[in-house]
Formats: structure tokens, C-alpha cells, sequence
């Protein structure tokens, strides 16, 4: 990383957590995510289930709602409000690369995501502490359910990244990347319905939910971990392309 | 400082840059002047290297666009069109982060900060947020902005647009004072600015170069500015005489008062007609209360060029 990066990377995530919408944010997340813990905690309280609360925590549709609004929201004003305001040409007119300009917004808004789950660790810690269990907080589980999340969250901010590069009005950045990543995210529960074995294969690699249902089990796979990984370099690249194309129209 | 070459920007809607050649020396004053729309902003973002050219080269402090893109934005202070900045940072933080970006040493940024705060008159809002800001003060955030890595070069799009009167006097002033030490490029629609600030202008309409040269000696390259006379003597016989001097194109009448006559007199371009003017008043004995030379004025070259 270029000091250039570093020093961006500073404002980007200062700017976020300066911002009135990163509190919102912060507090429906923990609005929602407590509120579906306790949720998950009240089904476990009914009986003898075959689920830990992990599983079942990760696995509600709160969590993915939540996750499927709340990236677009973060993400939509990083480049529009720079488009918008002008304040890009001043930035680019620094002695910095535009590949730090990307990379400093991508991180800045991962460090800032990272943070919004700070809760519902507390969460789970306060879980622990109340019933005296180990098991259901086991340390793999725990790991790799929070490995998943950021490997998502990190494929769904590039998206939005990108679908903010793409527009000066946040609204519509917002509503481009809330589509593309609601539309993989749902692409998964075709692999229910369709017949053609080659197609039933492809769907399964974006589909999160299975994925998180394995990951949350402690069980781990390396297929998800190169696809998001491999999507989100993809977006942060096609974000360049499109950055280099808007200088060439002025 | 600057060398521009055969330097073209077109897009999809057409050509708005058309093959500019030009330079601008170590330490000159340079205005880029030009109607709204002649493409003097996007030449400027060009040689800032904000925008890709078309076709033609350009060459700043010793480096080549677009090869040495950082090594060439390193050496430029530029001042956007608008002044954007971050509206929730304060002056000071936002100074230090810009400066920071274009690598002033950790070390050096406190002393460069002092430096640019109290050159741009902008100590007592230091510690203000930025949005808070008058129009004047951001404007001179702005530059402040340019000025924090010390650069050889600035470039300055419409730098006193939209201020008041005072503010417009002392940011010239400012920019007068720094060019001392610096080349500097600014552009305007304001002429007045041209002739208080710059020592040379380059006129630009549609796309091309009308004209780069001295003040002084673009105003030569209008007809001189008319002679105005006023005279005790018999109309007709004044316009007379005067209209058989060799170097005399046209003389008219303005106005009588009384006995008194006021003349318009051109001359033939490129002649001064004073010496021989004056020489047929003592000749013919003519009592003269007013003799005046309107000058040449630069909105006068300007007109004259980028008309259609």
C-alpha cells in the first residue's frame, strides 16, 4: 500500500464516521440485529432444537435484509457526492493514483462495515455469558461465520462502489447497486427449482445463504472465499474503467 | 514552464479544443482569456492532467503527459473552477490532508500550513468548518489548497469569480504577490483582471489561440484610440484642416457649446497623430481647452478578436 493510500484511507473512514448517515446506520443495525437475536434466542427457548444460535442468528432473513439495504446505503454517496460537488477533479488532480482513490474508498467503507457488527458480537457474548454455554459460541463457528461476512460484505461493497462511480445521484447509485446485489443474492434460491444439472451447479457458488448455513456450522470451503474475493477485485476493476471513461467524456 | 503542442480535446459533441500551440515561461504572469465556453477550463484541466487529450503534446516543469502524470500534478498548484472542497472538514485539517496527499513531509506540513494560512489571510478561520465558510474565505481555502505543497507552477481557473468587489481587489493583490516567485496561469472573462494581474494574455475563442502577446502590445494591434479635441473656432474649418493632415483617417464632430468646438479625430492605424494635431492648433492660433487620448483598451482587442 502506497502512502498515498494511507493517507486517503484516513479521510475516507473519518469522513464515514463523521457522517450523520454512518450513525443512523450503526443504529438500525443494532436495532435490527438485536432485535433478531433475541428473536433466535426465544425459538432456541422453546425446546430442543438441532440448531446452535449462530446457525439459526446468521441464517434469519433480518440479517440478510439487513445487509442487502445497509451496503448500498453506505456505499452510494463514496463517488457521486465526489462527482456531484466537483470535489473529484480535486482529488484527482493530486499526485495520487486512481487505483488509491478506489482501494482508500473500498477500505474505508469495509473498516466502517467491519464495525457495524461490533454489536452483534456483543450480542453473542452477552448470550455466552448468561447461560454459561460453550458449545453454541464454539471458537470455528464464530470465525468463519464472521470470515463470511466480511468476504460478503466485501463483494457487496465493491458493488457499490461501483454502482456509485456510475451515477452523480446517490438515489439512483443506491437503487443500481441495491439491484445487482439483491439479484445475486436472491439468484441463489433458483438453484431450488431448476432441473439442468450444469446451471443447479453455477447457482449453488452464488448462493450465500448455503454457504453461511456451512460457514456458521464451523464448516469451512474455499469455493465462496475465491468467488468473493475474485467478484469483488472484479467490481473494484470495472469501477477503474468506468472512472477512466468519465475523464474521457469531461 | 509550459509547453503546449498542437494540443486538441474532442468529444463526442464536437472538437473544443482545436490544436492549440502555446508556452508560458519561467515566472510569467499568464491570462487565459476568452468568452465563456471557448475551452479555456478544459485546456487548463488538460495541462493538470484531469483529462486525457486528444491528440498533441504537453510538457509542464520538465515532465510529459501523460507518462509522468504524478511527477507533472506534483508540481502543479491548481484552483478548480467553483473551488470545490470537502464542506464538513475544517480549514486546518482539510490544509493538512491536502497537503499531506501531495507529499509534504510529516515533518514539514506544520510550517507549510502556517505558511499557506497566513499568506491567504486565513489564520483567524483555521480551526472554522469549511461549510461555514464565506464565498470569499472558501476561495481562498482553495488556494490555500494549491499553495500547501510549494509548487513551481499554479493554475488558477476563474479564481475571482463570484466574489464581491473588496473581496475580488485583495485576491488579486494575493495572486500579484505570489507571482513574484511563481509562474502562474489564471484564466477570466474578466478583462480588467488581465490588465491588473497579467503580463501577458492568451486569447482564446472556439478552440483556438486568437492571440498570445504583451498587453502593450496587443493594444497596438487595435486602431490607436481616438484623439478628442475641443477648440474656439468655426466648425467646418476645423474639421477642414484636420481632414487634410496626411496621417488623419477621420474626423467628426461630437458637439458645439457656444463658440467652442469638441472634435473626434482617428488616425490613420499603426500612426500617432498627436504631434501633428498639435502643431496645426499653434499654427492656426486656435484657443483649445481640451485635449485628451482615449486609450486603446484591452476589451477593445478582445472584442475586435473573438467576434463572430
Amino acid at each position: 500500500m502506497t502512502r498515498a493510500f494511507w493517507i486517503l484511507w484516513k479521510r475516507e473512514a473519518g469522513a464515514l464516521l463523521l457522517s450523520p448517515i454512518a450513525w443512523v446506520l450503526l443504529t438500525c443495525m443494532a436495532l435490527v440485529s438485536g432485535f433478531s437475536f433475541s428473536q433466535c434466542v426465544a425459538y432456541l427457548g422453546q425446546g430442543v432444537r438441532e440448531f446452535t444460535v449462530m446457525q439459526i442468528y446468521f441464517y434469519i432473513f433480518h440479517f440478510w435484509f439487513l445487509l442487502i439495504i445497509l451496503v448500498p446505503v453506505l456505499t452510494m454517496r463514496l463517488f457521486s457526492e465526489e462527482y456531484k460537488t466537483g470535489t473529484i477533479e480535486m482529488l484527482l488532480t493530486a499526485p495520487v493514483r486512481d487505483g488509491d482513490v478506489i482501494l482508500s474508498k473500498f477500505f474505508g467503507a469495509l473498516t466502517f462495515y467491519l464495525i457495524l457488527w461490533v454489536p452483534s458480537l456483543l450480542g453473542l457474548a452477552i448470550f455466552q455469558a448468561w447461560t454459561g454455554q460453550t458449545v453454541p459460541v464454539a471458537w470455528a463457528p464464530l470465525a468463519l461465520s464472521y470470515l463470511m461476512v466480511a468476504l460478503v460484505g466485501m463483494f457487496y461493497l465493491a458493488i457499490g462502489i461501483f454502482g456509485s462511480v456510475l451515477s452523480r445521484n446517490q438515489a439512483v447509485a443506491a437503487m443500481i447497486s441495491f439491484t445487482i446485489i439483491a439479484l445475486l443474492f436472491f439468484a441463489g434460491f433458483l438453484s431450488y427449482l431448476v432441473r439442468d444439472p450444469g446451471w443447479r451447479e453455477a447457482l449453488t457458488y452464488v448462493f450465500t445463504l448455503e454457504q453461511m448455513r456451512s460457514f456458521s456450522a464451523g464448516i469451512f470451503d474455499s469455493r465462496p472465499v475465491v468467488f468473493y474475493l475474485s467478484g469483488t477485485v472484479f467490481f473494484l476493476i470495472l469501477t477503474q474503467r468506468v472512472m477512466a471513461g468519465r475523464r474521457l467524456k469531461g | 514552464m509550459i509547453a503546449v503542442e498542437n494540443l486538441s480535446k474532442r468529444y463526442a459533441g464536437g472538437e473544443v479544443v482545436k490544436g492549440i500551440s502555446f508556452s508560458v515561461a519561467k515566472g510569467e504572469v499568464v491570462g487565459f482569456l476568452g468568452p465563456n465556453g471557448a475551452g479555456k477550463s478544459t485546456t487548463m484541466r488538460m495541462i493538470t492532467g484531469y483529462l486525457p487529450a486528444t491528440d498533441g503534446k504537453i510538457e509542464v516543469a520538465g515532465a510529459h503527459l501523460p507518462e509522468q502524470s504524478l511527477r507533472v500534478r506534483q508540481r502543479i498548484g491548481y484552483m478548480p473552477e467553483n473551488v470545490p472542497l470537502y464542506p464538513e472538514m475544517r480549514v486546518g485539517e482539510f490544509l493538512e490532508y491536502r497537503g499531506r496527499l501531495k507529499r509534504v513531509g510529516r515533518g514539514e506540513i506544520a510550517r507549510r500550513l502556517d505558511l499557506v494560512l497566513d499568506q491567504c489571510g486565513l489564520a483567524e478561520v483555521r480551526h472554522k468548518i469549511i461549510g461555514t465558510l464565506s464565498k470569499g474565505y472558501r476561495q481562498r481555502v482553495g488556494l490555500a489548497d494549491a499553495l500547501i505543497h510549494n509548487p513551481p507552477l499554479l493554475i488558477l481557473d476563474e479564481p475571482t469569480a463570484g466574489l464581491d468587489p473588496h473581496q475580488i481587489r485583495s485576491f488579486r493583490e494575493l495572486i500579484k504577490e505570489l507571482g513574484q516567485d511563481r509562474t502562474i496561469v489564471l484564466s477570466t472573462h474578466i478583462l480588467s483582471e488581465v490588465e491588473m494581474v497579467c503580463g501577458r494574455a492568451i486569447i482564446i475563442n472556439r478552440g483556438r489561440i486568437e492571440a498570445s502577446d504583451t498587453l502593450a502590445n496587443l493594444e497596438k494591434r487595435v486602431q490607436a484610440g481616438a484623439l478628442q479635441i475641443e477648440v474656439k473656432a468655426d466648425p467646418a474649418t476645423v474639421l477642414e484642416k484636420l481632414r487634410a493632415l496626411s496621417e488623419v483617417s477621420v474626423a467628426t464632430e461630437i458637439s458645439q457649446a457656444g463658440d467652442w468646438v469638441a472634435v473626434e479625430v482617428v488616425a490613420v492605424p499603426g500612426k500617432d497623430i498627436r504631434g501633428e494635431v498639435d502643431q496645426l492648433i499653434k499654427r492656426e492660433n486656435w484657443p483649445l481647452r481640451d485635449f485628451r487620448r482615449e486609450k486603446a483598451r484591452l476589451e477593445d482587442v478582445f472584442v475586435e478578436l473573438t467576434q463572430e
